[in-house]
């Protein structure tokens, strides 16, 4: 804590110039004397015992920071004027201790955040003016959420004058009219307020939100922000506040940049797909999830109230002590704990809203659409199927209800959520309840999700043991129908609204286009399919602190998840004809797995001077073991879906014999840290990790990370920055992560049975598959740069992070495109390489007024992936007319198809024009760009013609409040993606269910509109067909970027008096809607829809079809109530 | 430290020591290793059991008739059936990939099996014979069906590696022929006979099927003496195996008379455990479909004789259009459904089959023909061959699929002697006549030989009388592909019933049509997959 080097050479002379240099140094010394906090949130006190005589105010300052964690900013000049003192206090409150020490010298302090400054005491200061009287000022400072702030520091600007507000968090004090008071408090953002002739003040000091100084968790612990090497970014649950999602990972969507959340299926209890930083590798994309250290939770099962941070591990720096697991990014998840010293308090948190099918599309009356399918059959050549008296007759009839309306209604979703928690001197405690219940916008019984939680979670310390331990229950539902939502969905949505679904009898109706299934007949009577999950989570740890900076650490922790699946089909009857279910299918599928986690480890954290040195050591295994069985029975029951005479047992059913697995990761990990002045700080992660995934001699792999950060702003020669602008930090990092997401047992040849795979004489047999291994697979490897700043200015209303990554994966673990002629399949080979390169920036900006307040926080991140190497050279994916294709050089299962040119106008255009093979097109059918000029359209023709997944994801949020009401808008979006939608949604009068066409598909080519959106209207069958639909085509390619207002709440918390007359703390109500606007490059269908899981996998064929669950807007209110 | 927290230090160190790690050493406790494997005779029938199971794709065995003239694909693209039968199509299309694959597995699961056997210890040599026999006329039966598709394939007779795979060139047709025949030898001497085959191993290829298969090779070959000489051992001797015609056309396909006396080869199922549901698409809606997706041409109508053995263009026939299907052929009758069909229900009841336009009763009128896009049939006629009446729901059938049966022996052989020019009374009564005689037919028009008649006469009468027998089992394709007739029969508008536009083709209902290109399509291209995975391989010509 030296800066005598700094200030050499600056005599405290009072030019303008010297002042500048003084202020630069002073700024200088605060940034560096900041830097030294230690790696845990330690808690300073503000009062301060000493006991010295005749000893330098150096050594006196050395103490107080000490003791408080204040840091003091002089110069060593200044100090040879002071004169040495004595001092005696005990306890006594920091200002007090100050003052007497600084008495009868000739120097001032003054105290801005938790920095002394020492400066010396302008005797010299002119007489400008007459000062004004002094007038007494009475305040109370309190914090955002209402609660008194005691202890908070007044201070007149300009002077060593202060008081410290009483345990009501009022304070009065005498001071010039026109003085400015500084009031700051450890934590929270200071303020300087102009008095201006007032003699009452309220002010409201907020926490400084993302400051440098927040504390951060990290692998196996936590750090300041400050202190971050590595790219980090950490998730609050201001973020998530009365937002109506149902489960975490729908709550984190557009709020961290690069964290991306797509929801291509928002029916209740559906999964989201979520990556960080997009798609690094071909295989399994998806990142570890850490709750409280343990590693592998389920995210969607948490309770959202429960959480008090998630950090995302985005870089090497940050993740390499995950080790094998972390390439794709690793989500660090710390739960509420009740907090220290704090009386029992009681916190409710609910919301109720409705939610509504929003469809965006519709047809056409029967009528018009008699007319358009006349068109599409007289333009190919065939005769009109519909008479005009048909068609008449079907103006006259009038239509029906559209079958998708029908089959949809408004449906509630309620969420209610219960904390308790509180603390002594050494312990606390929390316990948290939790219900959430999605509805279902199906008609039908009870269709919808829901899940409970309930968490328990302890702390205790024991002398220099400290114990802690949570355990949680989750336990969720999901009730669906029989059937399948897609199928529902198209069923419903491609019937002619000539048609009823009931007559007046109830009875469900079949018709000449739905000849066997009515949607509304599967969904009211059909049976259904509930899938449970039970989850019990918990973790024990303990932490012996051995004194001088050495402390170890225990934590145990494990998952223990049931699942349980029940299918029940009941067979419903229709009218004229037709059944559904009459299979009268009973299915019950039962997993479980344990997992468990066992960390220990060791920690040495130090000071020697300017230099600080951290270190962890640790070893872990993490082991589960799964086991599953499932019995499908066929022809039961029809009332209870039990077995009776006529019950078969069908194919699939499997006993826990089946599929059992153990897998297990044995590891050593560690981190060093060192920083030097607080200025410079360096740190190097490691992970070596043995998996049962892989052979012996190939098992073992080391993740090594090395990440250094500069606080540029502390240097002097940037002290006018840091004085003008506010403090900058640059970053960067380099690190090897690997990923072993594969099967089980792959490098051994497996044999396994299946039945019945023949039959001889009606009796089924068994057979037996066999997967060859790949005895030399082993990790996969992303060798990962990361470059990054840091920047809190504008007296910390503004932060701002900006980063750059570069990743590049090798040995990429995927299987092998093997040639048909090899005749089976082989497991994941060592294979391919793929670079994932973007950038991400977030910026939070407070702008506080006395009573209007506001705030602005934006991210936006990119990353952009390419194929680097694929062995083969490249592989296509067909899935129904698109392809999409793996070579080096483009996206990873980017689409490949025809590029239309137009439409053939004329017969001649025709006959000059390359054409497909074998197929003879007609003018309004899609001309395709002949690539290599070859005369012919064929496979040579194919283009790149867009990249799946989503590129520049951003978040917005504004918020304001004033006096009791606050607002927030959250709006979030995809900036470019590509997406493919085929089937009735494009195709009118589609292949196999050619009886309809929806208003959005009426621009269509005819001679009179010839730059149409789609080609001529054709028929089922028909070279037009053939040419215009069968092919994968940009045609099929629409733009899915949006920009959706996904949240907006208002809200009103009671005034402080009132609310404590109330006996509650605090009190707010609010309105919240969801997914209120969206402006979408894809008009019928929500651009969030997609195929595609996070790796990349088509997993969601019916999506291409746009048969997707409407997304539901959502309306509600809420109420928070602390007791 | 104190002593207390030095306590609990050793606690929780124990704690944690006690939680053993699981090992890192882990296999699979459900299914055996390359290790643990080949032990016992039960593991190569196991194995020998996945080889049957990849004989034949049933899809492929029914969709393969929208690829010929017999039926017509009119609902999505099964089997990309109506993309190549439409001749819009490039090397790249599913199905020649998914087809070269299906038959390299098969090979596959055969060549582990055969390169693995001798592991096993203590197999007693008759019984290894046996496995090995079948498997060897699985893997021959694949590489058939390999070289009709796609003629030069590579051949191997050992496992490959995935390095072979990708170099591996392709092996003119004629060595594939020549191993697929003397691999065949080998099975026709070292199986059983159908007559010895236990009763709870019906359904194993017998060394008939052998002959059989080899009997169909050297059809497709076109070696006619070869052919005649298999069919007289397997129609008049029983050194492999004892076959003669079921006396009912329709119960040759019916669930309580499979392993009939007509049966050499079948594709076995099990009725609710191992089944198809390809009927669910086929036959009347009325009767239980879904939809239809594979429907007969008036095409094939037209060639079913008149009871008197007259075609229906004869003169003399009798045949009226506007009551075509009355005095016809009763194979008809069994193997498709026309307007006014009496289909019989599985309780026993009848249902008439309103297909035509405006006849049925009711209101439902699922049959009936409805021009462009319904759900009905697009050519006015069902499928009726294969229909269990036993089947599970969604037409779940357990009933065997006849791959080779005898009547196809008897058409192979009056084909092949024909040919011979050796075509005379004795071998038509025994063949054509006695298919006739059993289909029903009783006018001496038709069953009799008429001497007057040429070869070529009789080369339209066989071949008729083949397309007609063997209707909707699967082998029209490869019949009209080896007689080059494809490129008549596949050029132009298949037609359905006479519901159409009567200005147009006499009003038959024209379906969108047809193309062969005779320059290429008798061979189907090799997959675009394949020769991007394997630069060695050639494509076929004028692809």
């Amino acid at each position: 804590m030296r800066i005598d080097a700094l200030c050499k050479g600056t005599p405290p002379k009072r030019s303008l110039l010297t002042k500048t240099l003084l202020m630069t140094t002073r700024l200088t010394a605060v940034l560096l004397m900041t830097a030294c906090l230690q790696v845990s949130a330690k808690s300073y006190s503000q009062n301060v015992t000493l006991s010295e005589k005749n000893v330098s105010l150096k050594k006196i300052f050395k103490e107080i920071r000490k003791q408080t964690g204040f840091l003091f900013f002089y110069s060593d000049e200044l100090l040879q004027q002071a004169r040495k003192v004595d001092i005696d206090v005990r306890d006594a409150p920091l200002k007090e201790v100050l003052d007497r020490c600084f008495k009868g010298q000739p120097l001032v302090y003054s105290i801005v955040a938790n920095t002394i400054i020492v400066n010396v005491a302008d005797r010299s200061s002119p007489p400008e003016a007459i000062p004004p009287d002094p007038i007494l000022v009475r305040g109370r400072v309190r914090d955002s959420s209402g609660n008194a702030l005691p202890g908070v520091s007044v201070m007149i600007v300009g002077s060593a004058q202060g008081v410290a507000t009483d345990v009501n968090g009022d304070f009065s004090i005498t001071v010039p009219s026109n003085a400015v008071l500084h009031i700051s408090y450890i934590g929270y953002a200071a303020l300087n307020i102009p008095v201006n002739g007032r003699s009452t003040l309220s002010v409201t000091l907020h926490l400084v939100q993302s400051a440098m100084n927040d504390v951060v968790v990290v692998g196996y612990g936590a750090q300041r922000k400050g202190n971050l090497t590595g790219a980090i970014d950490q998730i609050t649950p201001k973020d998530i506040e009365g937002k109506p999602g149902v489960n975490m990972m729908q709550l984190l969507q557009g709020v961290s940049p690069n964290l991306i959340i797509q929801q291509p299926d928002p029916s209740p209890g559906a999964s989201v797909n979520f990556n960080i930083r997009g798609v690094g590798t071909m295989g399994d994309n998806t990142p570890l999830v850490v709750i409280d250290g343990i590693t592998g939770g389920n995210l969607s099962l948490l309770n959202p109230a429960d959480i008090e941070s998630i950090s995302v591990l985005k870089d090497a720096g940050a993740a390499a002590i995950y080790g094998s697991r972390s390439a794709n990014g690793v989500l660090l998840v710390t739960t509420k704990k009740g907090r220290k010293n704090t009386a029992p308090t009681v916190t409710y948190d609910g919301t109720y809203g409705i939610q509504y099918s929003k469809i965006l599309f519709s047809p056409l009356p029967a009528w018009q659409n008699a007319i358009y399918k006349n068109e599409s059959l007289t333009n190919v050549g065939q005769s009109p199927i519909y008479a005009p008296a048909d068609i008449q007759a079907l103006k006259q009839g009038g239509d029906h209800e559209w079958f998708l309306k029908s089959i949809l209604h408004p449906a509630p979703q309620q969420s209610h959520y219960v904390t308790l928690s509180g603390g002594g001197d050494h312990s606390t405690f929390l316990l948290s309840f939790g219900t959430v219940d999605q509805a279902s916008n199906f008609v039908g019984p009870d269709y919808g999700y829901y899940r409970d939680n309930v968490r328990i979670s302890a702390t205790s310390d024991y002398g220099i043991l400290k114990a802690s331990g949570t355990l949680s229950y989750a336990h969720d539902n999901l009730k669906t129908n029989s059937y399948g939502n897609a199928f529902l969905m198209a069923d419903a949505e491609r019937t002619p609204t000539n048609f009823a679904l009931q007559d007046s009898l109830g009875r469900y109706l079949t018709n000449s286009v739905l000849t066997q299934f009515n949607p509304l007949g599967i969904l009211e009577a059909g049976g259904y399919q509930t899938t449970n999950n039970d989850d019990i989570l918990g973790d024990f740890s303990a932490e012996l602190s051995l004194g001088k900076g050495f402390s170890i650490k225990g934590a145990f922790g494990g998952d223990v998840h049931f699942n349980h699946s029940f299918l029940r089909v009941k067979q419903v009857d229709f009218y004229p004809q037709g059944q559904y279910g009459n299979l009268r299918n009973t299915g019950d599928a039962y997993s479980q797995s344990i997992f468990t986690n066992v960390n220990l480890m060791a920690e040495y954290n130090r000071h020697f001077h300017e230099h600080s040195v951290g270190l962890l050591v640790g070893t872990a295994n993490e082991s589960t073991t799964a086991e599953s069985s499932n019995i499908f029975y066929n022809y039961t029951d029809s009332a209870l879906g039990i077995p009776v005479t006529g019950s078969v047992v069908s194919t699939g059913s499997a006993t826990t014999a089946q599929s059992p697995y153990v897998t297990s990761l044995n590891s050593v990990f560690g981190r060093a840290n060192y920083s030097y002045m607080n200025r410079y700080l360096v740190e190097f992660d490691f992970r070596y990790d043995g998996s049962s995934k892989f052979a012996k001699g190939l098992r073992w792999g080391f993740f090594p990370s090395v990440s250094a950060a500069w606080k540029a702003t502390d240097e002097s020669f940037l002290q006018g920055v840091r004085e003008h602008f506010g403090e900058v930090k640059i970053r960067g990092s380099y690190g090897i992560l690997g990923n072993q997401n594969v099967g089980n047992y792959q490098y051994l040849t497996q044999y396994s049975s299946f039945t019945p795979a023949y039959g001889f004489n009606n009796s089924a047999v068994a057979g037996t598959a066999f997967t060859f291994a790949n005895p030399n697979l082993t990790w996969e490897r992303a060798a990962t740069f990361n470059a990054g700043a840091d920047a809190v200015v504008l007296n910390h209303t503004l932060t701002f992070s900006l980063d750059y990554f570069n990743k590049l994966t090798s040995d990429i673990l995927l299987p092998l495109t093997v040639p048909g002629t090899f005749g089976g399949t082989l497991p994941d080979y060592n294979a391919g390489k793929m670079r994932d390169e973007g950038w991400e920036v977030s910026v939070k900006y407070n702008l506080n007024g006395r009573k209007f307040k506001q705030y602005f926080s934006a991210n936006i991140g990119d990353s952009r992936n390419e194929v680097v190497a694929f062995p083969g050279g490249q592989q296509l994916y067909g899935d129904a007319e698109m392809q999409t294709v793996v070579k080096p050089g483009v996206p990873f299962n980017a689409y490949v198809g025809y590029k239309r040119d137009g439409y053939f106008q004329t017969p001649d255009d025709i006959a000059k024009y390359a054409k497909l093979t074998g197929i003879t097109p007609i003018p309004g059918d899609i001309k395709y760009k002949d690539k290599n000029g070859d005369g012919v359209i064929d496979a040579n023709d194919l283009y790149v013609l867009g990249n799946p997944f989503p590129r520049y994801t951003f978040g917005f949020t504004y918020g304001a409040s004033f006096q009791n009401f606050d607002l927030s808008v959250f709006f979030q979006g995809v900036g470019r993606r590509d997406m493919f939608v085929r089937g009735e949604l494009v195709d009118p009068y589609q292949a196999n269910y050619s009886y309809n066409i929806f208003k959005h598909q009426l621009n269509f080519w005819s001679p009179t509109n010839p730059n149409a959106a789609y080609p001529i209207l054709s028929a089922n069958g028909s070279p037009s067909q053939q040419n215009d639909y069968i092919q994968g085509s940009n045609l099929y390619i629409f733009n899915g970027a949006y920009v959706r207002l996904k949240n907006v709440q208002i809200g009103y918390t009671l005034p402080f008096g009132l609310s404590r007359k109330l006996r509650v703390q605090k009190l707010r109500v609010y309105l919240t809607g969801q997914n209120l606007w969206t402006l979408s490059g894809v008009k019928f269908l929500d651009p969030e829809s997609t195929e595609f899981n996070n790796s990349l996998s088509n997993t969601n064929g019916a999506n291409q079809s746009g048969r997707v669950y409407p997304t539901p807007v959502f309306y509600g209110g809420g109420l928070d109530v602390t007791f | 430290m104190s002593h207390r927290n030095k306590i609990y230090l050793s606690l929780l160190i124990g704690l944690v020591g006690a939680s053993a790690c699981q090992k890192l050493d882990q296999a699979p406790t459900y299914e055996y290793t390359n290790l643990t494997y080949w032990t016992t005779p039960d593991q190569a029938s196991s194995v020998l059991n996945t080889a049957y199971s990849q004989m034949l794709p049933n899809d492929y065995f029914f969709y393969n008739e929208g690829l010929s003239d017999n039926a017509y694909n009119g609902r999505g693209d099964a089997d990309n059936v109506f993309s190549i039968s439409s001749g819009s199509f490039n090397p790249s299309l599913a199905r020649f990939d998914q087809e070269w694959d299906a038959h390299y597995q098969g090979i596959k699961t055969c060549n582990v099996l055969l390169d693995n056997i001798d592991l096993i210890p203590n197999y007693p040599a008759d019984q290894k014979t046996l496995v090995e026999a079948q498997a060897r006329f699985l893997r021959a039966f694949q590489y058939f069906q390999l070289m009709t598709w796609f003629g030069d394939v590579p051949l191997f007779v050992h496992d490959i590696t995935l390095a072979q795979s990708q170099t591996i060139p392709r092996t003119p047709r004629a060595q594939v022929l020549s191993f697929v025949l003397s691999e065949l030898n080998y099975c026709q001497a070292n199986l059983p006979v159908n007559t010895a085959v236990p009763s709870a191993s019906l359904g194993m290829i017998t060394s008939g099927a052998a002959l059989a298969l080899k009997a169909r090779v050297q059809l497709y070959e076109g070696n006619w003496a070869a052919v005649a000489g298999i069919c007289d051992t397997l129609i008049n001797t029983t050194t492999y195996g004892t076959y003669s015609l079921v006396s009912s056309y329709s119960n040759i396909f019916s669930p309580t008379n499979e392993h009939n006396s007509e049966v050499i080869l079948d594709e076995e199922f099990v009725p609710l455990v191992r089944t198809y549901s390809d009927l669910f698409d086929f036959i009347p809606i009325s009767a239980g479909a879904r939809d239809n997706a594979l429907a007969p041409t008036q095409e094939l109508v037209n060639d079913y004789l008149m009871t008197n053995g007259d075609t229906i263009t004869d003169a003399a026939s009798g045949y009226d259009i506007n009551n075509p299907y009355a005095n016809r052929d009763p194979r008809m009758t069994a193997t498709l459904v026309y307007n006014d069909y009496v289909w019989t229900n599985p309780d026993g009841s009848t249902q008439i089959i309103y297909i035509k336009p405006g006849s049925d009763p009711s209101s439902a009128r699922l049959n009936e023909y409805v021009p462009n896009g319904g759900f009905s049939s697009p050519t006015g006629y069902y499928i009726r061959k294969y229909y269990d009446p036993t089947a599970a729901a969604g037409e779940a059938s357990g009933l065997d699929l006849i791959l080779i049966r005898y009547a196809d022996v008897l058409l192979m052989y009056a084909e092949a002697e024909n040919e011979l020019g050796q075509m005379n009374a004795g071998i038509w009564n025994q063949t054509i006549g006695a298919l006739r005689v059993r289909a029903g037919f009783t006018d001496a028009g038709a069953t009799t030989f008429n001497v007057a008649w040429d070869a070529g006469a009789l080369r339209s009468i066989i071949r008729r009388e083949r397309r007609c027998e063997l209707a909707l089992e699967g082998l029209r394709i490869f019949d009209i592909r080896r007689w080059k007739t494809a490129e008549t029969v596949l050029n132009g508008y298949p037609h359905g019933a006479q519901y159409g536009d009567p200005t147009i083709d006499n009003g038959f209902v024209r379906l969108p049509p047809r193309s062969f290109d005779a320059s290429r399509n008798y061979l189907w291209p090799i997959p675009t997959y394949e020769l991007e995975q394997n630069s060695q391989l050639t494509q076929n010509p004028n692809y």
